[in-house]
């Protein structure tokens, strides 16, 4: 049985948040589980987006680029952020992209199961939560994403770097007015919290990864590291690099 | 079998000597892990400026698909005389034909020795273990 770290954050800052994950894929951490929301409501452009190609920026609290590609995220209230970071000879990245997406998806769909979300891939089906030229991660989708109700529910993206994976997650708990008709728990019926889907998906992780997650917090130093890697995401030349 | 006429780093990247320069590129495998064998999957690919120093194994650009951004690793040091620039606008070049006209960057080497790099046997042996 492996181990994990589990970092449960309230919600923080969007440049801390990003600081922390990116100090956590460059260095050689052990596995870590983090789950956490954001403060104030945020939108996260991908990668490699361009600014000008997502209206929503300008309805947003603050923006932020995300080191994971595809489109961009309202992080609110409503959302739920997860990111595991760890070297990519482990499970569940030991294996091709597309199957580790399959492995963690699949966990997920467990997880949303627990607290009465009736999830699947979408496989080939047609949804109803598509929009274009809106940039918005949720309005576009792949055969591997999760969706309830035909409407796209949880977004996800990896970088790789260095022998190390970044996978981001978010789940869509509550509708938010950036994210036209995508997902929502109220749409499947349930009422689970965040803190609920949060505690499924550990307890999923671990069935998946064979592992125990012990809660601990970053150390002061990866705080420190994490604040000055967290600086540039919300600079307006790599906010706007694109 | 890849070709035998280049070398190889773990981390998917090819480089081939020509003439007194080398070219670099990435692999079928690197492709086919990023693109799930969709060449549309393949969106963006950021590449360096030209005269930009690099050392063996630098960062020199990033590629992103549907599902993953990961970074272009160079096998060799020196200076980035010239880029594919069709590249960018023709990601799908990279799936049709990644060993030739999907190289990505021409660096003037320090030295012209490939020997710190896997050879085709080798690299095929690392897909093999990473497959089971």
């Amino acid at each position: 049985m492996s181990r994990w770290r589990l970092f449960e954050s309230p919600d923080l800052d969007p440049g801390l948040n990003m600081g922390l994950d990116e100090a956590l894929l460059e260095s050689d951490a052990p596995p870590t589980l983090r789950l956490y929301g954001w403060s104030p409501d945020t939108l996260s452009l991908g990668y490699f987006q361009r600014f000008a190609d997502v209206p929503a920026t300008r309805r947003a609290s603050r923006v932020v680029r995300r080191i994971t590609g595809g489109g961009a995220i309202h992080h609110d209230a409503g959302e739920l952020t997860f990111a595991l970071t760890c070297a990519a000879h482990e499970p569940p990245y030991d294996t091709s992209i597309p199957e580790s997406y399959a492995r963690v998806h699949g966990a997920v769909i467990e997880a949303l199961a627990a607290v009465g979300v009736d999830a699947k891939l979408r496989d080939e089906d047609a949804l109803a939560s598509e929009r274009t030229a809106t940039g918005m991660c949720f309005h576009a989708s792949t055969p591997l994403d999760i969706v309830w109700l035909a409407r796209k529910g949880v977004g996800s993206a990896q970088r790789r770097r260095a022998g190390r994976v970044l996978h981001h997650g978010s789940i869509k708990v509550h509708a938010s007015e950036l994210e036209e008709g995508v997902a929502s728990f109220a749409v499947a019926g349930s009422t689970a919290t965040r803190g609920q889907v949060g505690a499924a998906l550990v307890s999923a992780f671990e069935r998946l990864l064979d592992a125990r997650f012990e809660s601990a917090e970053p150390s002061p130093e990866l705080l420190a590291e994490a604040r000055e890697r967290g600086a540039r995401y919300l600079a307006k030349d790599f906010v706007r690099r694109r | 079998m890849r070709p035998d006429d280049r070398r190889y780093l773990p981390s998917h990247e090819w480089a081939k000597l020509d003439d007194e320069t080398v070219l670099v590129g990435i692999t079928d495998f690197a492709v086919k892990e990023l693109s799930s064998g969709n060449e549309g999957d393949l969106v963006y690919c950021d590449m360096p400026e030209v005269g930009r120093l690099v050392a063996q194994g630098e960062t020199f650009g990033e590629i992103e698909s549907v599902k993953a951004v990961a970074d272009l690793n160079c096998p060799v040091a020196g200076e980035i005389i010239e880029i594919n620039a069709e590249i960018e606008e023709h990601l799908e070049v990279l799936s049709q034909d990644p060993w030739r006209k999907g190289w990505l960057i021409r660096v003037k080497p320090e030295s012209t020795s490939l020997d710190h790099l896997l050879d085709a046997e080798a690299y095929e042996a690392l897909l093999e273990k990473s497959e089971h």
